[in-house]
């Protein structure tokens, strides 16, 4: 009798556990995106966008609590002896998430270049998961990374929350010079271009002939600009264009052939520059230029809205010093 | 017993008195926030004596998150009220929350600025009309921390104080009687918070027509972002074609310059 009833409570236990398990299931799916579901974890998915060349496509979006930071394009390559990686996501997590990714879509092959293609946040917060010295990197590039890795890292902290927990700012261990390398039996043109921020690096697998852009190029998501120079960043648009090359990886959105997210970012560039400098001639006020109207052309551009926003606030200070006439005192 | 008498009666007269100050004091009831901030009680205190009434007429425009908190751009815009005498703009959650103060003695109650904020804040402005009355509004701005702890970029560069004052301005005429002044004037802006900084911040800016009628007089504090940038619309009727600014900060350095006012409407 005495071991019954023992086994009838296990039994009872193992029930209710069940049920809070289900419950917790339950919650989780109930509030889908729920902020602060149990167990965090990046959906990764890649797609294969030429031979042996995959892209984890991250969402267009802008940083949020419930996406994590997933709004990023990376790459992993397979070459003859290993694996080739572009930028490395937004966390720690994520980074591990994209190492099982690669795991299983190409086993047993070891990782042997992680490129990163410029110093923002989404781009390089994955590295800790890697061997330090394949983080390949500019050297200015790098030192970027060093001086504002910690700050961005915060602000990640601030705007995903826990999808960082455990991210350190990690710099790659190796600086980057050569115009190409040989990286496991395949070679990689490298360009050392910048605009979008003070150095971008756009790699070309020269077997494939797929460009990885970084961010010098967006497709159907609206441009960001914390770093850019605008000028500069359209000539580097017009040195990609200029590239033997079969099909262009944005830093984020879908992958291109005809070279349209080159054209588009280089237009949302121009009609940027034009309003920056028609608002601050005309002396308004940064909130003032914010509400100005986004031509329809560009409406259908993912957070377009959020981001010329965001843009205002990044490059109305240098239109107002090069347009407002300096005065002279008394 | 006479003296307990006494002091009974001294007691019952202060309470009288007391109670006669007090509700001298909430005369007017104070209206619920809309902003929900920890301060608006203490704020409202402090900055709005009087009666206060929430009006949506008043307009505070400012990015929903500060993209960089040391130069977050506001904007107000209290032309839907009418005999405005003083706008005052306030960060309730600064360590020094006042931000400004327009008197817009001759001039369109609407003021562009920016500011430096410690952490997400209620960016709260009261528009004092002629009747003593005070119409609140503001908008809720997320940020990160340490604008106002941090020391101004001018600091990195030795001889900042060489181009101290050094002002940019632009001035158009909006229609035949109103003009848009839009200047930035170089200034640290010390808060006094940073580490081994003391305080030292552009205090005053007043804008007045070339024979001396006062147009608006602006008091600044220390959340004025590095190198001010002030947007202002001085009524220019009566032939006002030019505007003399006069510029003052709290070491007493002072700036004078005028400014044409194009005899030409652009718009």
């Amino acid at each position: 009798m005495a071991l019954s009833k023992k086994s009838a409570q296990a039994v009872n236990t193992y029930n209710r556990r069940q049920v809070l398990g289900l419950l917790a299931g339950g919650v989780a799916c109930a509030c889908c995106g729920a902020v602060h579901a149990n167990k965090l974890a990046y959906d990764l998915a890649a797609t294969e966008i030429a031979s042996g060349t995959w892209a984890v496509h991250g969402r267009t979006e802008y940083f949020t609590l419930e996406n994590g930071g997933n709004i990023v394009n990376i790459a992993f390559i397979e070459v003859p002896d290993g694996v080739v990686v572009i930028d490395t996501g937004p966390s720690r997590r994520y980074g591990e998430a994209l190492l099982a990714l690669i795991e299983k879509t190409i086993p047993g092959k070891p990782v042997l270049r992680v490129y990163n293609t410029h110093h923002h946040p989404d781009h390089f917060l994955g590295n800790q998961v890697f061997e330090n010295s394949v983080i390949a990197a500019p050297q200015k590039v790098i030192d970027n990374i060093i001086a504002e890795g910690d700050g961005f890292t915060d602000n990640m902290y601030r705007l995903v929350g826990d999808w960082m927990r455990g991210t350190r700012t990690t710099a790659p261990g190796t600086a980057l010079e050569a115009e190409f390398e040989e990286i496991g039996g395949r070679r990689f043109s490298l360009y050392y271009l910048s605009g979008h921020t003070s150095a971008d690096l756009v790699i070309r697998d020269d077997e494939t002939g797929v460009v990885f852009s970084g961010d010098l190029a967006f497709f159907n998501r609206a441009p960001t600009t914390p770093h850019a120079d605008i000028g500069v960043w359209q000539e580097s648009l017009t040195t990609i264009a200029s590239l033997d090359k079969e099909l262009i990886l944005p830093g984020h959105g879908l992958h291109d052939k005809a070279g349209d997210s080159l054209l588009q970012t280089g237009d949302y560039l121009d009609w940027l520059r034009q309003a920056m400098t028609d608002a601050a001639s005309r002396g308004l006020t940064m909130n003032e230029a914010m509400s100005l109207p986004i031509p329809p052309r560009f409406k259908s551009l993912d957070v377009v809205e959020t981001e010329y926003q965001r843009s205002v606030v990044h490059l109305y200070l240098a239109f107002e010093d090069e347009l407002m006439p300096l005065i002279e005192m008394k | 017993m006479r003296q307990g008498k006494l002091s009974s009666s001294l007691r019952n007269g202060c309470v009288v008195l007391l109670l006669s100050v007090s509700s001298m004091v909430s005369a007017y009831e104070l209206p619920a926030d809309p902003l929900n901030s920890v301060m608006w009680e203490n704020m409202a205190k402090r900055f709005f004596p009087g009666e206060i009434v929430i009006d949506q007429r008043v307009i505070v425009r400012a990015p929903h998150d500060a993209e960089d908190q040391m130069q977050v751009p506001i904007t107000v815009d209290a032309t839907q009220l009418e005999n405005v005498v003083e706008i005052v703009a306030l960060a309730d959650l600064n360590p020094i929350p006042h931000i400004l103060t327009l008197h817009p003695v001759r001039a369109q109650p609407f003021v562009g600025f920016r500011v430096k904020l410690e952490q997400s804040t209620p960016i709260r402005v009261g528009v004092r009309t002629s009747d003593g009355v005070w119409h609140v509004n503001g908008v809720n701005v997320g940020a990160a921390g340490g604008g106002c702890t941090a020391p101004a970029l001018a600091h990195g560069n030795n001889d900042w104080y060489k181009t101290l004052g050094q002002t940019r301005a632009i001035t158009r005429r909006e229609s035949l009687d109103l003009a848009r002044l839009s200047l930035r004037m170089r200034h640290p802006m010390d808060t006094g918070l940073a580490a081994g900084i003391p305080v030292f911040y552009m205090s005053k800016v007043e804008v007045k027509s070339a024979d001396g009628i006062a147009l608006a007089n602006l008091e600044l504090f220390e959340p004025i972002s590095e190198n001010p940038t002030l947007t202002i619309k001085p009524l220019v009727s009566d032939g006002i074609t030019e505007l003399l600014v006069y510029a003052r900060d709290t070491e007493g350095n002072e700036f004078e310059f005028p400014l044409v006012v194009p005899a030409t409407v652009d718009n």
